[in-house]
């Protein structure tokens, strides 16, 4: 390669590309066995498909800053700086975000394992954008362009690389500040203070509502799945199997249904009319403002940086 | 497919997201106000079916069914959809916090639009609802590929090579979940007919 | 009681808390659930309500807290109908526990779901609390509070549901067959809880046992009607009418034990002498070689709880085994461990080799499994359909498969019903439906995980008959000591994830007798049924005769009461005395029903039986 200048056009030396090829499979082969053997794990060696779900509050019980935090405080703050960072466009403003939400994560005492899963569900959307945005990109004056002999008609565009990665940075750091903002309480307190931030009521109370029969009805799959699977079905690709799929799909909405209403009549057995009762005391201290005005502040100076000074 | 966040541009992600928050509301008008529990039981029923794995080939796919909850659920399955992003987004990071309006876009009118021509169009044969029941399977992929692919094409014209590269990979999947719609619908007019004559299964039979 | 400020309880006038008149219930598909139910419910009754599956019990029941609006007919709670405001004070004030505890438990943690009732009853926020925590200590899981309830295990479920209706201090507390699917240790608990409870009690249940202990009257129904409204020891000690209802669970209490020679012969069972004398399960086929085998077993779930812990486990070829144990023993934890469904640390070895993936699928070939809910397994729209799924997946040919459809059908007693659609039938069909299921793959063993769970007393009787005819081996994981005994001749006991006790079932069945084994907690029973069995022995001779009776009964449509003179069978009622190991004992006639008398009827032989402290006799004169 020579020369590296932006507006350049750098043509790359022959056999270059099948290498930089064979390195991304490699790359994707081991994310792929990685996450199989993640999900193997958690699912207690199980060789069946993984219905684990992970619990979204599973660290509600530690010690930090985030667990002390007033949730009305926590939601608005997090949620204004997350609706800040997707606002910057640069991918240096991306990269500093990303480093601030790791931050916020070891500051909530959060097991990286934990956000980990999250940003692994990310990766094949995000990797779409790496590989496409490159090729794709409409060529503008000043881009530099990297030429593979091989492809010539396809330039890979460095400009458009830089596009994919500052949407990456974005995305993860995102995705790494919902781990401060919902696993470092109870969900249903986190929803109560959404509630008191004047979202109705009914929102919090319907989520935690599917989330909780979620667990249920993954429990009735996956034992549906294993009644189907000790007969000797088995997944393939053909018609048979969709005619399958179908009637277990058609089975889930009927139980689910008949589920429903009974779980309705229980509401109602035991006083429902409408209104789920409150439980939490919120009280603003100051800490809990300084905290969320810290975090707006953050969010702020990350735009102004990205909008005046970053290119 | 869910979009994560940083992708669309800001405006974009808060425009659909008002668009989203309205059509909700306009969705969640014709429940009567008690009887929202109930769409949010069975949205964690919808939730477990995307979980499902459908063999491709060397790979599989995830069951996306916008098309099948809206044949169920009529009017209130953009309540449900939306509902349903908002948990995948907080368990599993299946589409960014900021992208939720955008995703509910993307699922939940391809779902209104397929169970308007499910009731519409469904007349009395079976084999005619199964056939219907199964159009509405594949066009509501179709559909959420079309919304997801104007979506990020609102990234301006970088985004395009992307957009037509979405679409495109909603194209396989069309069939498996046309087909897979043909045979729960058929299945439901066996056992539970009641199901798909309702205008919404939130209501009890009697 | 803490002081707390609900809204008081309603007044009461009169003696009648529920006042039910010829109501009658039709669901949308038309099925008439209820017809004429007239029924008076006073405050401290404790009814009994049962019946067989599908005979309008939990219709009924809904109807009570307004959960079914009337159709036709008149109730009232408290001299009003269920109504508006009247409706909203009366569900605060009737307890309804569900038969499924996740229909019940719909908060995320379970201070949340037991407060949701005393909230709603306009307890102050701060005095909730301490109510939580006595009602979720009362059911023994105060150290859940702010658990979610997918964390807990079934029973714990069962439980807190009911806490959450002990927390309202409801003054009517209905129960759903509260004891499906419970071990007895768990069914003390409840029934100690229940005993205790000094308001109205209504307990829709098949296990007349457990209703025996607790209930004082008895509504039978059938078929959407009320048949009879007894008192308790009147139902249960007579036979007749308990067989008439689908009721009769004597046959539990009668019935021998299950040995080699009452059991059918099965391959390499033959053997077996037939002992009363309990013989050590090795010597019983050591020359057949293990099926399946479990060597030094361990399982942990994800979350790190060790379900089991160095299980070593043989099965040969026409074994019967049962697997007994407390819930959260282990037991199904290790059907699925020994179907390969779940994979722990240790040997797993299938006809002599190591279980592979390639293995795994030639053992679901060759074992079949009937899990505790058919709804698990039935998925497809019609019988036929549902049977020939396994023949099918296995690339068996079309006459074949229909031939295995209509054996398997024939075997389970559901000939003719290949296009019923499973959902549709009932209970006890749908289990035999999931056997069949199972059946048409010829499997040489059957893992039967809680077969009877949920069934009536008839249905039971009926499976049993059905599976006592199967030549498979048989592994069964049961909570009821009567299909241990029937069904099998080796029994493990398992707790916490051990085998505790791997001998024959008569020993098995010995010791619990002898209380060794208090984690099963089966005396309870054993002292109930004993006390049952020496009431029923004693009605069980009937003659013709004429005399004036009144009672609500059925001619035809008509349902109605009044005194009236007919001739038919009737039970006698004797009050018993007898003294243990006495040969003296009297029978004086008990005048109930009868304005005659009755000439020489102590002399007349009849036969019953006495209880297990009594030499039995079958002849008095």
């Amino acid at each position: 390669m020579t020369g590296t200048g932006p507006g350049d056009i750098i043509v790359a030396t022959p056999g270059i590309l099948p290498l930089v090829l064979l390195i991304l499979a490699m790359a994707g082969a081991l994310l792929v066995v990685g996450r199989r053997r993640a999900a193997a794990k958690r699912s207690g060696h199980s060789p069946e498909q993984n219905w684990s779900v992970p619990v979204v509050d599973g660290a509600s019980q530690g010690q930090s800053l985030f667990h002390r935090w007033d949730a009305r405080f926590k939601l608005v703050s997090l949620l204004g700086l997350a609706f800040f960072i997707v606002a910057t466009r640069s991918l240096t403003a991306g990269l500093l975000a990303l480093g601030l939400a790791a931050a916020a994560l070891a500051a909530a005492r959060i097991p990286w394992r934990r956000a980990l899963r999250r940003l692994l569900a990310m990766t094949g959307f995000l990797a779409m954008f790496v590989v496409i945005l490159p090729l794709t990109a409409v060529v503008q004056p000043g881009d530099t362009l990297l030429v593979f002999p091989e492809i010539a008609r396809l330039p890979f565009n460095l400009r458009g690389l830089e596009l994919a990665l500052s949407i990456c940075a974005r995305a993860l750091a995102v995705a790494l500040l919902m781990e401060p903002l919902l696993a470092t309480a109870p969900l249903s307190t986190t929803l109560e203070g959404l509630t008191r931030l004047g979202v109705p009521a009914k929102v919090g109370q319907m989520i935690l509502l599917a989330h909780r029969y979620i667990f249920v009805f993954l429990e009735e799959t996956r034992r549906m799945s294993t009644g189907m699977n000790v007969r000797g079905f088995r997944k393939r690709t053909h018609l048979e199997t969709l005619r399958v799929m179908g009637n277990f799909l058609g089975m889930l909405f009927i139980r689910s249904l008949e589920r429903t209403h009974r779980v309705f009549d229980a509401m109602q057995a035991r006083g429902y009319e409408g209104e789920f009762p409150g439980h939490g005391q919120f009280q603003a201290a100051p800490a809990d403002w300084l905290k969320g005005l810290f975090f707006i502040a953050l969010g702020i100076a990350l735009l102004v940086l990205d909008r005046l000074w970053l290119p | 497919m869910h979009i994560s966040d940083g992708v669309l541009p800001v405006g974009a992600a808060l425009a659909s997201g008002a668009a989203s928050l309205a059509i909700a509301a306009w969705s969640a008008r014709r429940i009567q106000g008690e009887e929202l529990p109930k769409v949010a039981v069975v949205t964690a029923s919808f939730f477990v079916a995307s979980l499902l794995h459908v063999p491709l080939g060397p790979t599989s796919v995830h069951l996306l069914i916008p098309g099948l909850v809206g044949v169920l659920l009529g009017r209130a399955a953009f309540l449900a959809i939306a509902l349903g992003l908002v948990l995948q987004s907080l368990l599993f990071q299946f589409g960014g916090l900021t992208a939720l309006g955008a995703n509910a876009l993307m699922m939940g009118i391809p779902a209104l639009i397929c169970g308007w021509l499910f009731q519409t169009f469904k007349g009395q044969a079976r084999k005619r609802q199964v056939l219907v029941g199964g159009l509405a399977g594949g066009l509501g992929t179709v559909f959420s590929g079309l919304i997801l692919a104007l979506l990020l094409a609102t990234g301006g014209e970088d985004f395009f090579g992307v957009a037509r590269l979405a679409l495109l990979a909603h194209v396989p999947v069309v069939a498996i979940e046309a087909l897979v719609s043909a045979f729960t619908v058929s299945f439901l007019l066996k056992v539970k007919p009641e199901l798909l004559q309702a205008r919404d299964a939130l209501h009890r039979e009697s | 009681m803490h002081q707390t400020h609900r809204l008081p309880p309603m007044p009461l006038s009169g003696d009648t808390l529920f006042d039910i008149r010829e109501l009658n219930f039709r669901y949308p598909n038309g099925r008439q659930a209820l017809q004429d139910i007239s029924l008076c419910i006073r405050p401290g009754d404790r009814i009994a309500l049962v019946g067989q599956n599908g005979s309008g019990k939990s219709t009924l029941v809904r109807h009570l807290n307004g959960l079914l609006g009337v159709q036709r007919g008149r109730l009232s709670y408290k001299g009003l109908p269920l109504r508006d405001q009247h409706l909203r004070r009366a569900r605060l004030e009737i307890g309804l526990l569900f038969q499924d505890p996740d229909d019940q438990l719909f908060c995320h943690s379970l201070y949340e779901d037991v407060a949701f009732g005393p909230l709603n009853q306009g307890v102050p926020t701060e005095q909730v609390a301490p109510l939580v925590r006595e009602a979720l200590g009362q059911v023994g899981l105060a150290q859940l509070l702010y658990k979610s309830s997918h964390h807990l295990s079934y029973g714990q479920k069962k439980r807190a549901a009911l806490a959450t209706l002990l927390a309202m201090n409801p003054e009517v507390l209905i129960l759903d067959e509260p004891t499906a699917n419970l071990d007895s240790a768990q069914e003390n608990i409840l029934i100690d809880l229940l005993r205790d409870y000094s308001g109205t009690l209504i307990c829709i249940t098949h296990d007349l046992l457990f209703a025996y202990e607790l209930c004082r009257r008895a509504v039978v129904l059938d078929r959407g009607r009320i048949h009879h409204d007894f008192s308790m020891r009147e139902l249960v000690s007579h036979r007749p009418s308990l067989r008439e209802h689908g009721l009769d669970f004597s046959f539990r209490l009668h019935a021998p034990l299950a040995t080699a020679a009452t059991l059918p012969a099965a391959p390499g069972a033959a053997e077996i002498p037939a002992p009363p004398a309990p013989q050590p399960p090795p010597a019983t086929a050591l020359d057949s070689p293990a099926l399946v085998e479990l060597r030094d077993y361990h399982f942990a779930y994800p979350d790190g709880t060790r379900a089991l812990n160095g299980i070593n486990f043989r099965l040969k070829a026409g074994e019967s085994v049962a697997v007994v144990g407390e819930n959260g023993a282990g037991k199904t934890t290790l059907l699925s461990c020994l179907m390969g469904i779940r994979q722990g640390r240790g040997r797993h070895l299938f006809g002599g080799r190591a279980l592979d993936r390639k293995r795994r699928r030639e053992l679901w070939r060759r074992v079949g499994m009937v899990f505790q809910d058919p709804a698990d397994q039935l998925f497809c729209a019609s019988c036929a359909d549902e049977v020939a799924f396994g023949p099918r997946q296995m690339g068996l040919d079309q006459n074949e498969v229909a031939r295995r459809v209509t054996a398997a059908l024939r075997r389970v007693r559901l000939d003719g019903y290949e296009e019923r659609v499973p959902l549709h039938l009932s209970g006890g069909e749908r289990k035999r439906l999931a056997i069949a299921t199972v059946l048409s793959m010829e499997p040489e063993i059957l893992i039967l995980d809680e077969p009877t769970a949920g069934l009536d007393p008839q249905g039971e009787e009926l499976l049993v008959e059905i599976l006592r005819e199967l030549p498979q081996t048989r592994i069964l994981v049961t909570h009821d000591p009567y299909l241990v005994g029937q069904l099998t001749q080796r029994t493990l006991v398992m707790h916490q994830g051990r085998i505790l006790q791997d001998y024959a079932t008569a020993e098995f069945l010995a010791d619990q007798n002898h209380k060794s084994l208090n984690a099963l907690a089966l005396t309870y029973k054993a002292a109930c049924s004993r006390e049952i069995r020496e009431l029923q022995h004693q009605h069980e001779h009937s003659h013709p005769h004429r005399h004036l009776h009144e009672h609500p009964h059925r001619h035809g449509d008509l349902v109605h009461s009044h005194p009236h003179e007919h001739e038919h069978e009737h039970a006698h009622g004797y009050t018993h005395v007898h003294q243990a190991h006495s040969e003296e004992h009297c029978h004086p006639p008990q005048p109930r029903y009868h304005d005659h008398a009755h000439q020489d009827h102590e002399q007349e032989p009849h036969e019953h039986e006495h209880g297990e402290d009594t030499p039995p006799r079958t002849q008095v004169q």
